[in-house]
């Protein structure tokens, strides 16, 4: 499948108020410093509630914000049928050339959801403590198969009752390895080790 | 008798796995829905019926007609440029390309010559992508007779407001095949007749109903 695109894209998928928005609002101000031309898609469920979140934050200018309804099919559209989303990173993509990369958060779905390979270059599952510790345990399709899975609200464990030690050690793991990163996207704990992540695999350049 | 080559094709672009993002859109229906105008399968048949006859058997009929005749991409141009102006709700008008975009860039993908050269016109800015036209040149491009080319652009619109319907909760999934079942006939009526010489279209319920969806809070859907 060749697109005329040249823009990396990065996928961030999670369930509902893991913090996938919270980690964006960290991601775009580190690439701004870092002079990475960067836009934003997003697939809110019901409203266009993220999408305005970020185009009103001041982190980014509100143009290169953009959201995709996705017909209550979040899942679809970001695997079985990520047209609409193509779309959208092409459109950015001409009116920001040259963009470098584009960051597409998908709507809030279950530890089902996984990306299309024809849509992402490499994507990112973002789960929290205070969904339980044992979510890594239930091996969901999203938490085995992400390339970086980022477990948030670390801050939050000890009045869960999560055992955040414990809870990472399962996610590496279930994962056989492949890179876990505990987060506090509220005060931006870690998320230097995401961009570091996202620089190495994705743009090349770190 | 369709040859099994062509209905096989016609089979497999119709199908909803056919990735051209037509899940996303609803022309109209979930603002219907949230007005409290459309509250049941019988709603659904209604609006399907007036979708099929009012818009689609006047309009993007006798575009996707027009634009699978015509080779010439100024001919495909003038098309687009004419359903853009007629259209006026303009979450139809920007529905219509988005949806018509998807559908190319899977053609394209998929190495279909004619989607190739029409992706190339709306990249250079010269038509827009206006779903009708798209499918016209597209599916002929794929070597659909007119009758199945036809049969599978009506067959899209009323099976994407039939799964539109189960995820707005108007009807259950038998509920809704039921309702297709049901416009079969409506379906088989128009394609019994010529199209219209000129197209004309007039959906004022759904229009309108598209042109609020711009400021609803509920957007499951583009439109």
């Amino acid at each position: 499948m060749t697109e005329p695109l040249s823009a990396a894209r990065v996928g961030i998928g999670g369930p509902v108020g893991s913090g996938k928005t919270a980690l964006l609002e960290c991601l775009i101000p580190a690439f701004a410093d870092r002079g990475t031309s960067l836009a934003v898609i997003t697939n809110d469920l019901v409203t266009r509630e993220d999408a305005e979140r970020l185009q009103r934050s001041g982190l980014i200018e509100p143009r290169r914000v953009v959201a995709v309804e996705a017909g209550a099919c979040p899942h679809t559209v970001i695997r079985e049928d990520p047209t609409l989303n193509l779309d959208a990173a092409e459109g950015l993509e001409v009116r920001f050339h040259p963009l470098d990369l584009v960051l597409l958060e998908s709507g809030g779905d279950n530890l089902a959801s996984t990306f299309s390979p024809e849509l992402v270059d490499y994507w990112i599952f973002v789960i929290d403590v205070s969904g339980g510790g044992d979510i890594p345990r239930k091996r969901g399709p999203g938490v085995l198969q992400a390339d970086l899975l980022v477990i948030n609200k670390a801050d939050l464990a000890p009045h869960v009752g999560v055992d955040l030690a414990a809870m990472t050690k399962e996610a590496r793991d279930v994962r056989r390895g492949r890179p876990v990163i505990v987060t506090n996207c509220r005060t931006g704990e870690a998320v230097v080790d995401v961009v570091d992540h996202i620089v190495r695999n994705v743009l090349f350049d770190g | 008798m369709t040859d099994i080559r062509t209905l096989l094709a016609a089979l497999r672009m119709g199908d909803s796995a056919f990735p051209s993002g037509g899940f996303a859109f609803s022309w109209g229906l979930e603002t219907l829905v949230e007005d409290g105008k459309v509250n049941d399968g019988a709603g659904v048949l209604k609006f399907a019926r007036s979708q099929l006859r009012n818009r689609w058997a006047t309009a993007d009929r006798v575009m996707a007609r027009r634009a699978a005749e015509t080779r010439c991409d100024e001919e495909w141009s003038d098309l687009d440029r004419m359903l853009d102006a007629m259209t006026l709700a303009g979450e139809l008008r920007s529905g219509s390309c988005q949806a018509g975009r998807a559908l190319l860039r899977a053609h394209a993908g998929l190495g279909n010559p004619a989607a190739l050269r029409w992706r190339r016109l709306v990249a250079e800015g010269r038509a827009r992508g206006h779903l009708p036209v798209v499918q016209g040149a597209v599916w002929a491009g794929s070597g659909l007779t007119m009758e199945v080319l036809e049969t599978l652009s009506a067959w899209t619109l009323v099976s994407g407001v039939a799964q539109a319907a189960i995820r707005l909760s108007l009807t259950g999934p038998l509920e809704a095949q039921a309702i297709l079942a049901e416009v079969t006939d409506d379906i088989a009526g128009i394609l019994a007749v010529p199209p219209p010489d000129e197209p004309h279209a007039f959906t004022p319920l759904a229009d309108i109903a598209v042109m609020r969806h711009e400021r609803g809070n509920v957007r499951l859907f583009a439109n």
